[in-house]
């Protein structure tokens, strides 16, 4: 990205949960100054502990994680729920998978992480996405934004007639969705479909609520069946 | 791959030394061979050491005298285990030395039958004489007793615990056990309503009925522990096996290529194809390949793309929704979408992406680059090709095609209606789709 994506250029501290070692070092290679690791944690109760303490704006947060109740990563998203940055921010869980096994990367958004990456992301990529979780919005990877187009029945034309409705996408919704999945770029999503980031921002944090509250029932059964490729 | 490419499988089931490294003890087998009866005599003349025919000899004498060589000879019978082939001699004393602690117990019932029959014999010496009516129950009992446990070796009862055991030979034992316990249990109630009527006969029974049931009792949690602890082993063995199975298929696959790329660090392309390649055959090991049949549309996108990303060791991240079978309409449409990714590959510049939607109405295929891009009206030569090849293909297989510029990169969209490809995969009328398909080959050229 050109310009800078956060209004205020601030620090953002960040925590790694991750039981490889050198994807944590690889992690931290890549980052610019303008984040600061505080703190690192290789299993799940390590990382609730860790988490409680440093307080961070961002948890990067490996998908699968040995210990707490067996659930990986979800299981530090519901052992950190209410802690909050001093500036009193949830704290806020970006997922970091190698696995695309979709059942797995469901899980861990519906407990509650505001996005999903592949590891095989590059730095800046990743810069970027962070810096979006701490915002507040949503990330999804193209493979998280197919996920979400099938789940919800929207490559099929299903489509939602009142944008409140939990178990479909609204047209625009599906637009953007399908611009992400096609590989461009928030920025780029904008342009397209003439709008502002800023509303791209809102459509996809609206597709991220309703994948972690909708009970559409093919949800889990399309998340058992299948990975993301 | 040379010497140094050979690494030694880390999780391999450990050769059993310890078991083979124990001094192996003879036991006694009913050879299959030579055998008049139930091969008892051989057997035993084999494992003392003696001629047969004095063997049998001896057995005859004692059977004559009071027939405690006949309740010998059963008892042996039941409690020797039929030996193999004689060239797998071998094989069977590997196999009895494996034998768990079970043992023990037979031993102790060998010696407590014995002890009974002794004393029985010993009975008779001293005055006490028993007639047919007594020795004929005992001779049931006996043989009941035989039927029931003869088969029950530790062979037998490994495949009893072995489900997916062809049910035939499973029914014809248990038919054997069955018979074998009505024949013990009726002797024990005829001998003990020896010279009582038809009323002793059923107060007996019943009491008879109750002892075993009271037994039965006493033994459950202990044939209940046994069950356990021998299905628990069995389970060991199977997660054992799995074990070795998965340390085979890491050795075979990801540690060679782990070797290769380290000889070939000094290439970075030839890295990241090795890498990306084994990703791709890890995934589908894991994930047992990806979604659909071989002749779905999604998996030969799938195909096509893997296939380019090995040509040109550039990745290529693919995005699919939705499925359908593969036919004309279909296969144009991978044939177009290889070609806009060769195009992408060579010309443009990493990350490509390809996202392909089947949906209800249309099948569309994206492909994005990140290249500099290209000026429609300056055009290399090349992808004058390149352009046949995509957009005049499209259109005359009722598609379209469509090469766009973005601000970073280029990217070529390419779509087919439904009615041109085939309904979805999950329709399971397949008379209906040959039909269409048909029909779609009638309706298109075919492509050269």
């Amino acid at each position: 990205m050109n310009e800078p994506l956060s209004p205020d250029d601030t620090v953002i501290r960040l925590v790694l949960v991750d039981d490889h070692r050198m994807f944590r070092s690889g992690v931290k290679a890549e980052l610019d100054e303008s984040m600061v690791i505080v703190g690192e944690a290789a299993d799940v109760d390590e990382a609730i502990v860790v988490v409680a303490q440093t307080r961070p704006d961002v948890v990067l947060l490996d998908v699968h994680l040995p210990g707490g109740n067996g659930n990986g990563g979800s299981d530090v998203i519901t052992g950190s729920n209410g802690v909050t940055t001093e500036s009193g921010e949830p704290v806020r869980f970006l997922a970091l998978s190698v696995s695309d096994a979709a059942e797995d990367v469901i899980a861990v958004i519906r407990a509650g992480a505001r996005g999903y990456v592949t590891k095989t992301i590059d730095g800046r990529d990743l810069t970027d996405a962070i810096r979006r979780v701490a915002g507040g919005d949503a990330v999804f990877s193209p493979r998280l934004a197919g996920f979400v187009l099938d789940a919800f029945g929207a490559a099929a034309g299903e489509v939602a007639v009142i944008d409140e409705e939990l178990d479909r996408l609204s047209a625009r919704e599906r637009e953007v969705m399908r611009l992400i999945a096609r590989g461009y770029q928030y920025k780029e999503v904008a342009k397209e479909l003439f709008i502002s980031i800023k509303t791209v921002e809102t459509h996809v944090s609206s597709v991220l609520r309703k994948l972690q509250l909708s009970s559409r029932h093919e949800l889990t059964a399309w998340a058992v069946g299948r990975h993301l490729l | 791959m040379g010497k140094d490419g050979l690494v030694p499988t880390p999780y391999a089931l450990p050769e059993p030394t310890a078991l083979g490294a124990r001094r192996p003890v003879r036991r006694m087998v009913r050879p299959v061979q030579g055998r008049r009866l139930g091969g008892v005599c051989a057997g035993l003349a084999e494992h003392l050491n003696l001629n047969v025919r004095h063997v049998r000899l001896a057995f005859i004498v004692a059977s004559l005298g009071g027939g405690a060589g006949i309740v010998a000879y059963l008892f042996l019978w039941a409690l020797t285990p039929q030996g193999l082939e004689v060239t797998q001699v071998a094989d069977a004393d590997a196999m009895a030395v494996s034998r768990p602690a079970h043992e023990s117990v037979r031993n102790l019932l060998v010696g407590l039958g014995l002890l009974v029959v002794g004393g029985v014999l010993w009975a008779q010496q001293h005055g006490l004489n028993l007639h047919l009516g007594v020795s004929f129950p005992v001779l049931a009992v006996a043989s009941g007793a035989v039927l029931a446990w003869s088969k029950l070796d530790d062979n037998e009862r490994e495949r009893w615990l072995v489900r997916d055991i062809g049910s035939g030979g499973r029914r014809v034992a248990l038919i054997r056990l069955v018979i074998g316990i009505t024949l013990a249990s009726g002797g024990v109630v005829v001998l003990a309503t020896q010279g009582l009527g038809l009323a002793g006969l059923w107060s007996v029974g019943i009491a008879a009925v109750a002892v075993l049931a009271g037994a039965a009792l006493i033994a459950a949690p202990w044939g209940v522990r046994l069950w356990g602890e021998l299905r628990a082993e069995q389970a060991q063995r199977i997660r054992e096996t799995e074990r070795a199975d998965i340390a085979a298929h890491l050795h075979d696959s990801v540690l060679q290529t782990l070797a290769l790329i380290q000889r070939k660090s000094g290439d970075p392309a030839e890295v990241v194809r090795l890498a990306r390649s084994q990703e791709r055959e890890l995934r589908g090991w894991l994930y047992a390949g990806p979604v659909g049949s071989q002749a779905s549309l999604a998996s030969a996108v799938t195909e096509v793309v893997h296939e380019v990303e090995d040509l040109h060791g550039v990745p290529i991240e693919l995005v699919v929704t939705g499925d359908r079978a593969l036919d004309i309409g279909g296969s144009v449409l991978v044939r177009a979408l290889r070609e806009a990714l060769l195009n992408a590959v060579r010309h443009g510049a990493p990350p490509v992406s390809v996202y392909v939607e089947m949906g209800s109405e249309l099948v569309e295929a994206f492909v994005r680059d990140h290249g500099p891009g290209f000026d429609l009206a300056d055009v290399p030569q090349d992808r004058l090709g390149v352009r046949e090849s995509i957009l005049g293909r499209m259109s005359r297989h009722g598609g379209s095609a469509r090469v766009r510029r973005l601000e970073h990169g280029t990217e070529i969209s390419i779509s087919v209606p439904v009615s041109a490809v085939s309904p979805p995969v999950a329709q399971p009328d397949w008379g209906i789709q040959a039909e269409v398909a048909g029909q779609t080959g009638t309706t298109s050229q075919p492509d050269s």
